[in-house]
């Protein structure tokens, strides 16, 4: 459905974007992780047809990025939801539902489904007055006034509180349900944990992981060890009655057995911890403590 | 481009502007716009002179200059005092019959005024005579005839020219009041209206036969000082009834444009299916239905028919295009209001400057506004002319558009850059091969056209010895400039390689497109503009000369602008400085290619 | 009190990192340039003094009257009369351009004169020569009636002598300096009201609310920065006159004044863009209400234009100072009414 190859762009000295590939399969939901300034943005953008590549070829929907035609397939959430303010959430639809050559009924009746299944109340008040939660509804409802094949989202749940935010995330959940292919970006990694079939980690304006969450965790995790012991050892938390050392692999709860019987003391419990995303991620892109 | 689309935009466009103005707004607006229209009549009636009591003048309340210091606003009455104008303490004392005058400068300024109190003066008492033969024993009626100052072709000589002249009704029996219009649209003997195409030859100023427009009309009758030298105060005025209520409506359109840049609003309309021009288009159009209604409702109530509407149109358009353009590379609010104003005043100097010389002088023919006088006289406008006011001004309005919407995407529209980096990106963006920058060259001829004439126009009251050598120059840098900014534009901006190959062939490319816009000066010669000394010079010798002059003429200027766009080219590939000097250097090449023209011409 | 200083000093900074304060200089330039070059245009166009230099004007004179008449064309020395027989014969002269300008002046029996008279049409020229006309024509009228006067009740007054003064005088002082005058006090108004509403429509604003600063000291630290402009330009200006001999008095008086009328229209923007939040509507407000601003105080006894005027050339009046007076009086209302206003937004 979507498909990068090489894609650079540079924005006279800046290269913010160097050179990624990846594809994203019908149906599925792909999200784009990466620290600030990694080029998620630029990327997508170029996906959408706003930017021009500097280098590099995609395809969305069997058709160039750049094609005029792309862009009726293609449902785009911009970062930060920019709305025109004086009009109301449905002057707003129905205007682009205009722009995208829907009909009068279809658009009517997709326009009120949307808000209804985002649960927004207030269709008829200028949007200048909405809160963020809000005025992201109205964005997403926006995206879909075609009935897209494609959805590029540009952190659609960034800033928002937990309840709207778990809103959106169900809701893209829904839309994959639906057939939709949905391309994302976030660095909220509950997001992406819970709705992706598979991620790309971007850095510096490269791709440094792709693939299922599983294969990743695998290639880039590790496994880490909470050791409970009795008296505080190494950079040990203080637990109630107890000390808490997180450390990596069998060699590092040996060395805990150790230094726990040197102070006197012992192991009193161990329990596993799988690295979640965000471990990888901040190992992956050296943000992290090696 | 979809139609259905562009009216959709442009049905929001409307939308947003009316339904948004919400009540306090509409309320304080209304509240201003009455105040207005209740101070508007009080103050034409007061009529307050600008000038109002500036020159004092002792003089006594018996005296019989009394009254007509009174009488005039700007000289201020006061008790007389020996020593006051020594003193300073008046600028003029009247005892008598005799005046004491100041030495200042506004002394002198005040007797001058003091004088022309007089004249009117008696004029008032005069007309209370019943003795009116005594009174006012003069009666003049003036018109305006041609003169046969051509040596080569032309008018006959003779009473031919006369006779035409004659053949006028003498309007005789008029009141005080001078009648500018009125019988004018006779057509005036052979050899004039818009015919003038050979080569005339005749001094700069003298009886230019092809005088667009015909008739010069304006016969008037009256007493002396009722007579008024040929001075279109109606220029002025209409350039402001004109042009005034569009400065409004581009204020509203770059707000709406700029709007679109604010917090990346604009942004989801970029990846909808509505193409750049879709969006121009559709959010100019009712700006431009409003800017014609406007204009049609103005051109009606002071007289003028169908000419008049068409020619202000493209001026119209001019203002909104530039106005966009600057809405696009403006920064903030700040930025937009002064580029708006910056633009706005040198298009009205633009429009009414020339315009304050119709009737007058040729030059005039360079402003839409002439066309707008001329419909009003009643004189015939000739289709000629009627372009040479018009085309460029249109075309300049074009190109504004497409270089706005060529920065009308993602990149540009909610970036930070200021003003010079803005406008070489929107330079850049449409120069996609080397070809592209023939075509963009021949496009900004009309810009440079609308500079030189604008030069012209401002020098032309200076003597020629100083005149003509400042004109070349400029016309140079404005023909230097016009071939060589977007090449520098392309080679900053990575859309060429920095080759010395490269810069020869772009440059070369710029000089050949340059050439070919420029022929199209040669509707120039349909209007007698080279009858002027300083259009010639301009705009190069009329044709009718030597054949093998003419082939030389023909490819001298293909050769120089080649030659001088190769230069800056060469320059511009490379650093700012090197482009400075490339382009100094063509310059330097280009005036002494005007010099040896002109001089081996003479 | 600092703090509205820093804000101020913001506002100055951000106006010359944007170099927009050049465009506005810039833009004032342009304007006294081109009035000045129209006005120059315009008098050299009437005034028989100003652009005529050293040409003679030739007027070919006939008819029966011409015996009066030629002396008086030929006393001035910018005009030189040639008499002709017949009519048919110095129409033909004049249709040669031997002449530049022709009269044909008939004497009736009721001591009238009807002349008829020909300039030149379409020619650079033809202003020169109908200013002559009108001249020789007046002063001829003038004669005439000296003839006359047995049937006369009233007799004209003589003139007083022609002066020496240059025709621009009037222009200068009356109109071209108000101009410059007045200009930057508008400008500043519509900074501000520019300022404001960015700052409102981009949300900024809220950044600077919850700084300790009030809301009122924030809009008092923007208009100071505006109000304080308008003098500095005027000044300026009046600096660059003086440069081109154009001298002005009282020139403390005048900034005075100036930085009223800035404070008078700096004080009603600010008001205008806070209760109206969109820069559109405010502009289009601002505009017009300006204008009604200068419209009235036109009608004072001396608007501030004519205060100006008077100022400029020292022949101020007793009305003048108060005038001054009222409008720093005017100053005061339109900055409590940006407080105002100010204040009923937080």
């Amino acid at each position: 459905m979507i498909t990068v190859e090489g894609l650079e762009k540079r924005y006279g000295d800046v290269h913010a974007v160097r050179g990624v590939d990846f594809a994203v399969d019908r149906g599925e939901v792909f999200g784009l992780v990466g620290p600030n300034g990694a080029g998620k943005t630029s990327t997508l953008k170029m996906l959408a047809g706003l930017v021009e590549p500097t280098a590099g070829s995609a395809t969305v929907n069997g058709y160039d990025s750049q094609d005029p035609e792309m862009r009726r397939t293609l449902g785009f959430l911009p970062e930060e939801s920019p709305l025109y303010e004086e009009m109301t959430p449905r002057s707003y639809l129905r205007f682009f539902a205009d722009l995208y050559d829907v009909s009068r009924d279809d658009a009517n009746d997709r326009i009120e489904r949307t808000l209804d299944r985002l649960d927004l109340d207030a269709r008829d008040r200028p949007v200048g007055d909405f809160s963020k939660g809000m005025k992201r509804k109205v964005a997403i409802a926006r995206s879909l006034v075609n009935d897209p094949d494609v959805l590029i989202y540009d952190e659609p749940a960034s800033g928002l509180d937990p309840l709207t935010t778990n809103t959106v995330v169900e809701f893209t959940r829904e839309l994959a349900e639906q057939g939709k292919t949905v391309l994302f970006s976030a660095h909220d990694l509950y997001h992406v944990e819970s709705v992706c079939d598979r991620v790309a980690i971007v850095s510096d304006g490269e791709i440094a992981a792709q693939g299922t969450l599983e294969a990743i965790r695998e290639d880039y995790g590790r496994i880490e060890y909470r050791v409970f012991t009795s008296v505080p050892v190494l950079d040990a938390t203080p637990r109630g009655d107890r000390y808490e050392v997180t450390v990596d692999g069998m060699d590092g709860v040996e060395r805990v057995r150790d230094a726990a019987a040197d102070a006197g003391g012992e192991i009193v419990d161990v329990r596993t911890r799988e690295s979640t995303l965000e471990d990888v991620f901040l190992d992956v892109t050296g943000r992290g403590e090696a | 481009m979809n139609a259905r689309r562009v009216l959709r935009i442009a049905r929001w466009e409307v939308g947003k502007n009316t339904g948004s103005i919400d009540r306090r707004t509409a309320a304080i607006l209304v509240g201003v716009l009455v105040l207005l229209a209740a101070v508007a009549p009080v103050l034409v009636a007061a009529n307050p002179s600008p000038g109002q009591g500036i020159y004092r003048v002792g003089v006594a309340a018996d005296d019989p200059y009394y009254p007509a210091v009174e009488r005039n606003p700007q000289l201020r009455a006061v008790e007389p005092d020996a020593g006051m104008v020594t003193s300073g303490d008046a600028e003029l004392r009247i005892e008598g019959t005799r005046v004491y005058v100041g030495t200042s400068s506004k002394a002198q300024a005040a007797l001058a005024e003091l004088r022309s109190a007089v004249v009117s003066y008696n004029d008032y008492l005069m007309r209370h005579e019943p003795d009116d033969a005594a009174a006012f024993p003069v009666s003049v009626t003036l018109q305006y005839l041609e003169q046969d100052t051509g040596t080569t072709g032309g008018t006959d000589t003779g009473d031919g020219g006369t006779g035409g002249g004659a053949g006028t009704t003498v309007a005789d029996g008029g009141d005080g009041g001078t009648s500018t219009d009125g019988d004018s649209g006779e057509t005036t003997p052979a050899g004039s209206d818009g015919g003038g195409t050979d080569g005339s030859t005749s001094d700069g100023g003298g009886g230019v036969p092809a005088l667009p427009g015909g008739a010069f009309g304006g016969t008037q009758s009256g007493t002396p000082s009722s007579l008024n030298p040929p001075f279109p105060l109606r220029s002025l005025v209409l350039a402001f009834a004109f042009l005034l209520p569009l400065n409004v409506l581009i204020q509203a359109y770059g707000s709406s444009v700029i709007d679109e840049r604010i917090n990346r609003r604009g942004e989801p309309m970029l990846v909808s299916p509505a193409s750049r021009g879709d969006i121009v288009l559709g959010k100019t159009l009712p700006y431009l239905v409003v800017a014609a209604a406007v204009t049609a409702v103005i051109a009606f109530a002071v007289g003028g028919g169908l000419p008049s509407v068409l020619a202000v149109l493209p001026l119209a358009g001019l203002f909104l295009a530039a106005t966009f353009l600057g809405a696009m590379l403006a920064r903030s609010y700040k930025e937009l209001t002064f580029v708006t104003v910056f633009v706005s005043v040198p298009l009205m100097a633009y429009a009414f400057v020339p315009a304050v010389f119709t009737n007058v002088h040729p030059i005039a023919a360079i402003s839409p506004l002439s066309i707008v006088v001329q419909d009003l006289e009643g004189s015939r406008i000739g289709v000629g002319e009627f372009l040479f006011a018009t085309l460029p001004v249109a075309l300049a309005a074009v190109v504004c558009f497409a270089l706005g919407s060529g920065v009308y995407r993602e990149e540009d529209m909610f970036t930070q850059r200021p003003i010079p980096s803005k406008v070489m990106d929107a330079l850049a963006a449409p120069l996609k091969n080397r070809r592209r920058v023939a075509l963009w060259t021949a496009l900004f001829v009309p810009f440079a056209f609308i500079a030189e004439l604008f030069c012209i126009a401002a020098l032309f009251v200076v003597p020629e010895s100083l005149a003509l050598p400042v004109l070349l120059t400029a016309i140079a840098v404005v023909e230097e400039a016009a071939k060589s900014l977007h090449v520098r534009a392309g080679f900053l901006r990575g859309k060429f390689e920095s080759t010395r190959s490269a810069a020869l062939a772009v440059g070369a490319l710029s000089g050949v497109g340059f050439f070919v816009g420029e022929k199209l000066t040669l509707i120039t010669q349909l209007v007698g503009l080279p009858g002027l000394e300083l259009g010639r010079a301009a705009f190069g010798p009329s044709v009718g000369a030597n054949p093998l002059v003419v082939v030389g003429f023909l490819f001298a200027p293909l050769l120089l602008h080649t030659v001088t766009a190769s230069v800056s080219a060469l320059g511009a590939s490379r650093s700012r400085r090197t482009y400075l000097g490339g382009f100094v250097l063509a310059v330097l090449l280009h005036v002494g290619y005007n010099l040896t023209v002109v001089t081996s011409l003479a | 009190m600092r703090e509205r200083l820093v804000v101020a000093r913001r506002e100055l900074g951000s106006l010359r990192s944007e170099k927009t304060i050049v465009l506005a200089l810039l833009i004032q330039l342009f304007i006294a340039a081109f009035s000045s070059f129209l006005v120059v245009g315009l008098v050299s166009l009437y005034s028989p003094n100003a652009s005529q230099g050293n040409y003679v004007v030739s007027v070919g004179v006939a008819g029966n009257a011409s015996d009066d008449l030629a002396p008086v064309v030929d006393a001035d020395d910018k005009r030189r009369a040639v008499v002709y027989g017949t009519e048919s014969a110095a129409t033909r002269a004049f249709t040669n351009a031997e002449v530049d300008a022709l009269l044909v002046a008939t004497k009736y029996p009721n001591g009238r004169v009807r002349v008829s008279a020909y300039a030149p049409e379409g020619s650079f020229r033809t202003t020169l020569v109908v200013v002559q006309l009108k001249d020789a024509l007046s002063a001829y009228e003038r004669q005439q009636r000296d003839h006359l006067s047995s049937r006369l009740t009233k007799k004209p007054l003589d003139l007083p002598p022609e002066s020496s003064g240059s025709p621009y005088y009037g222009f200068t002082y009356t109109i071209l300096v108000p101009l410059l005058m007045f200009l930057p006090a508008f400008i500043s108004g519509s900074v501000v009201a520019d300022t404001l509403s960015e700052e409102l429509e981009r949300g900024t604003f809220e950044l600077l609310r919850v700084t300790p600063l009030s809301i009122p000291e924030i809009v008092d630290g923007k208009a100071f920065a505006m109000v304080a402009l308008a003098p500095a330009q005027a000044a300026l200006w009046l600096a660059f006159l003086a440069y081109n001999g154009v001298r002005v008095d009282h020139p403390v008086s005048m900034l005075v004044l100036v930085t009223g009328m800035a404070a008078v229209l700096v004080g009603g923007g600010a008001a205008l863009a806070l209760r109206l939040g969109e820069r559109r509507d405010t502009q289009l407000v601002y505009s017009f209400g300006a204008i009604a601003v200068f419209g009235l105080a036109s009608l004072l006894p001396e608007s501030p234009q004519n205060v100006v005027a008077k100022l400029a050339v020292g022949s101020p009046t007793s009305l003048t100072y108060p005038t001054v007076a009222a409008v720093a009086v005017a100053a005061i209302g339109a900055y409590a009414l940006a407080r105002r206003t100010a204040a009923g937004m937080t």
